[in-house]
């Protein structure tokens, strides 16, 4: 005879699990965006270099999506 | 204040023969930026650089070539009198370029001789393992020689060749000389070829190896002696010409500055016509100081300024002092442009103010400031003196926002909840009960603990500096296309927020939900009207603007944690407290020191990347434009020299 288990998972890990999501999936995708930004400006600051001010700033535009993962992150847990 | 300077725009006309006077009276008032000539289909043409000019460039050339090579450095001299240099520039150049001439001569010689020895040891060197007198390596009329790079021993196989041989072999570097009777030259250099030979040249000396080695080595050290005496004297040519150098530099850079100006302006057959601008309070100064040079025979006259110039009108920041190092942070954006207003004085404010509320520690705030007190004083840059003060002033808000958070290097001050603070008998005090659940606002403000509070409150900070975005967006707009354009297309975004507010309020029941939804139509309406479909489609960008200012406690928490993750690997994890002073004491304080060195590094940079991120993208996207041109007056700040 078979008896089947039933398997509770603990909802506070679940809370960290998607957390942990949240912060680790718009982590990767600011890193994407701001690799590609990042390339550019490296590359337009080589042909003129008062670029980089603006290069720079260019670059960490991208970093919202983090920043709102974490506000996220933190109103989860 | 929030405006740049006035300018006006003049044209100064003049007989061709006054030309070099009025020129050097512009150079001197160091007031007018001249805006450069291009040929047109008129009859003006662009002039031609005064005679003197090629000369002067020549020596120019010539003193940034000995500059180069001694490798003069910008430092503050004593000031010179350009009528000094002048007088003894021809002599001096000359005694210092031959002088110079005949160091690096001799240099260069034996530089040369140096790499020859160097070459020639290398060609002795295999042969000491062996070290046989190298005459010994020729002149045989019955013998051959071998002498090269083996891998193994041959002796073995040589022995069953003939037993009439001569092997030296040193296994340390594998070099194997070997003298056999020449009829068995041909069978021994095919045994050589199957143990890969290489054979190596025999230097044409004569002498022991290891004895004419030490001689190189000898000669080798002499040499350098000899070399590093020349730099010596190079040194103190430097030293002692330091001063020259720099201030004929700048007196014959000024020089070729006047005497190329004439590219800059058109000419007719016998007149001259230079058109620019200049500060609008300096205008009569300027006036007086060309009519005194030229004797009141060069005309200056106003020029007026038409719409399609005022995109070219140069900026030339007007600021108190205090606000000028702001200045750097609207040149990293670009200049505003003429009847825009100046934001420096606006993010005097708020750029340090954001900076603080993100850092907001007390312990960070007190070394940046001691660090950057420090390089200001030592570095005399004028690069980074602005970013020191920058750096200055955020740190004075940092410091007050440490105070209102009771934060040190990740510590807190009081105690909160049971849990013990730094300074002891200091408990928080509570205040406010806020309508998140075991948040409550008291002093100090335990930013960890008041998560939810603080993302609402930052909220409302981004709401409070869009909307001051919005009002300075009003202003410029009324200045460059009237009230009703102002009203329309950033008024309305006020509508809208008021309206959004009314909804927020019927939602709670206060008051009827149409109302609120009524006045956003009208806001929104009021967009379209003034910007056009864009007006709109940029509407969501109300959210996510004000939730990005978000990254104010978000970027905070994250420096806190790494600062508590130090503080506890430290004394909790290595040193645990109570445990006795020892090598771990020593270690915690390493890691502590490591620790919070990178956590100062990421202060300067993640906060002072978002505050500046917030200036320039929430902020100045709401109401700037920029682009200005600099104003760039034609002429020259002495450092070197002095004029009488």
């Amino acid at each position: 005879m078979v008896t089947e288990t039933v398997t509770m998972m603990d909802p506070a890990g679940l809370q960290a699990i998607g957390a942990a999501l949240a912060v680790g999936l718009t982590g990767f995708a600011s890193a994407y965006a701001e690799k590609e930004i990042g390339t550019a400006a490296i590359g337009a600051m080589a042909e003129n270099e008062s670029l980089f001010g603006k290069g720079l700033i260019l670059t960490v535009i991208p970093e919202t999506i983090v920043i709102f993962g974490l506000v996220v992150a933190l109103l989860m847990l | 204040m929030l405006k740049p300077k006035q300018m006006s725009r003049a044209v100064i006309v003049g007989h061709k023969n006054i030309l070099e006077e009025t020129v050097d009276a512009l150079h001197k008032a160091n007031l007018f930026h001249i805006e450069d000539f291009n040929e047109d289909d008129s009859d003006l043409k662009i002039g031609k650089p005064f005679e003197s000019g090629s000369e002067v460039s020549k020596k120019l050339v010539k003193i940034r070539s000995i500059a180069s090579l001694l490798g003069v450095k910008d430092v503050a001299v004593e000031k010179q009198s350009p009528s000094e240099i002048c007088s003894q520039l021809d002599s001096s150049l000359d005694k210092l370029d031959d002088e110079l001439e005949i160091l690096s001569e001799k240099k260069r010689v034996f530089e040369t001789e140096l790499k020859e020895l160097g070459s020639s040891k290398k060609d002795i060197l295999p042969f000491i393992g062996t070290d046989l007198d190298l005459d010994l390596y020729r002149g045989y009329e019955s013998l051959a020689v071998f002498a090269g790079h083996v891998k193994e021993d041959i002796g073995p196989s040589v022995s069953q060749l003939t037993s009439s041989y001569e092997l030296y072999y040193d296994q340390h570097s594998g070099v194997v000389v070997l003298f056999v009777s020449k009829d068995k030259a041909a069978e021994v250099s095919e045994l050589l070829a199957r143990v890969s030979f290489k054979e190596l040249k025999v230097p044409n000396l004569s002498g022991i190896p290891s004895g004419l080695i030490a001689d190189i080595e000898q000669k080798e050290a002499d040499i350098s002696k000899k070399i590093e005496a020349i730099d010596a004297d190079i040194e103190a040519l430097k030293l002692k010409y330091a001063d020259f150098i720099l201030a004929s530099n700048e007196m014959l850079s000024i020089e070729v500055q006047k005497s190329e100006a004439p590219l800059r302006i058109a000419t007719t057959e016998s007149s001259f016509l230079i058109d620019g601008w200049l500060p609008t309070e300096q205008y009569a100064e300027m006036e007086r100081t060309v009519n005194t040079a030229t004797n009141g025979r060069a005309f200056v006259s106003p020029l007026e300024i038409t719409k399609p110039d005022i995109k070219k009108v140069p900026i030339e920041y007007d600021n108190p002092k205090i606000v000028s190092p702001l200045q750097e942070i609207m040149n990293l954006y670009g200049r505003p442009t003429y009847k825009e207003l100046d934001p420096s004085a606006l993010i005097f404010i708020t750029f340090p103010l954001l900076y603080g509320m993100i850092l907001g520690d007390i312990g960070y705030a007190l070394i940046l400031l001691i660090m950057a007190l420090a390089i200001k004083k030592i570095v005399s840059s004028d690069a980074v003196k602005p970013l020191m003060n920058i750096l200055i002033y955020c740190q004075i808000s940092t410091l007050f926002f440490g105070i209102l958070y009771g934060e040190f290097l990740g510590f807190p001050l009081a105690a909160y909840h049971g849990q013990p603070g730094l300074l002891p008998g200091f408990d928080t005090i509570d205040l406010l009960a806020t309508p998140f659940p075991g948040e409550v606002i008291g002093f100090p403000l335990h930013r960890s603990h008041l998560v939810m509070t603080f993302i609402v409150a930052t909220v409302f900070v981004g709401l409070l500096h869009l909307n001051l975005g919005y009002a300075v967006g009003f202003i410029n707009e009324k200045r460059k296309h009237g009230i009703s354009a102002a009203i329309f297309e950033k008024g309305s975004w006020f509508v809208v927020q008021f309206g959004i507010l009314l909804t927020v309020l019927g939602y709670l029941e206060m008051l009827p939900i149409v109302a609120g939804i009524v006045v956003f139509l009208i806001g929104v309406v009021m967009l379209v009207k003034g910007e056009g479909v864009k007006g709109p489609i940029e509407l969501p960008s109300l959210l996510s603007n004000s939730l990005s200012y978000t990254r104010i406690i978000a970027v905070g928490l994250s420096s806190i944690s790494i600062a508590s993750t130090v503080n506890l690997i430290a004394f909790d994890m290595i040193w645990p407290p109570g445990s006795p002073i020892g090598g771990m004491t020593i270690f915690a304080i390493v890691v502590f020191l490591f620790g919070h060195a990178l956590n100062t590094a990421l202060s300067i940079i993640a906060p002072g990347l978002h505050a500046l991120r917030l200036q320039y993208v929430e902020f100045f996207g709401k109401f700037y434009e920029g682009g200005g041109r600099k104003y760039d007056p034609f002429g020259y700040i002495r450092k070197y020299t002095e004029e009488k």
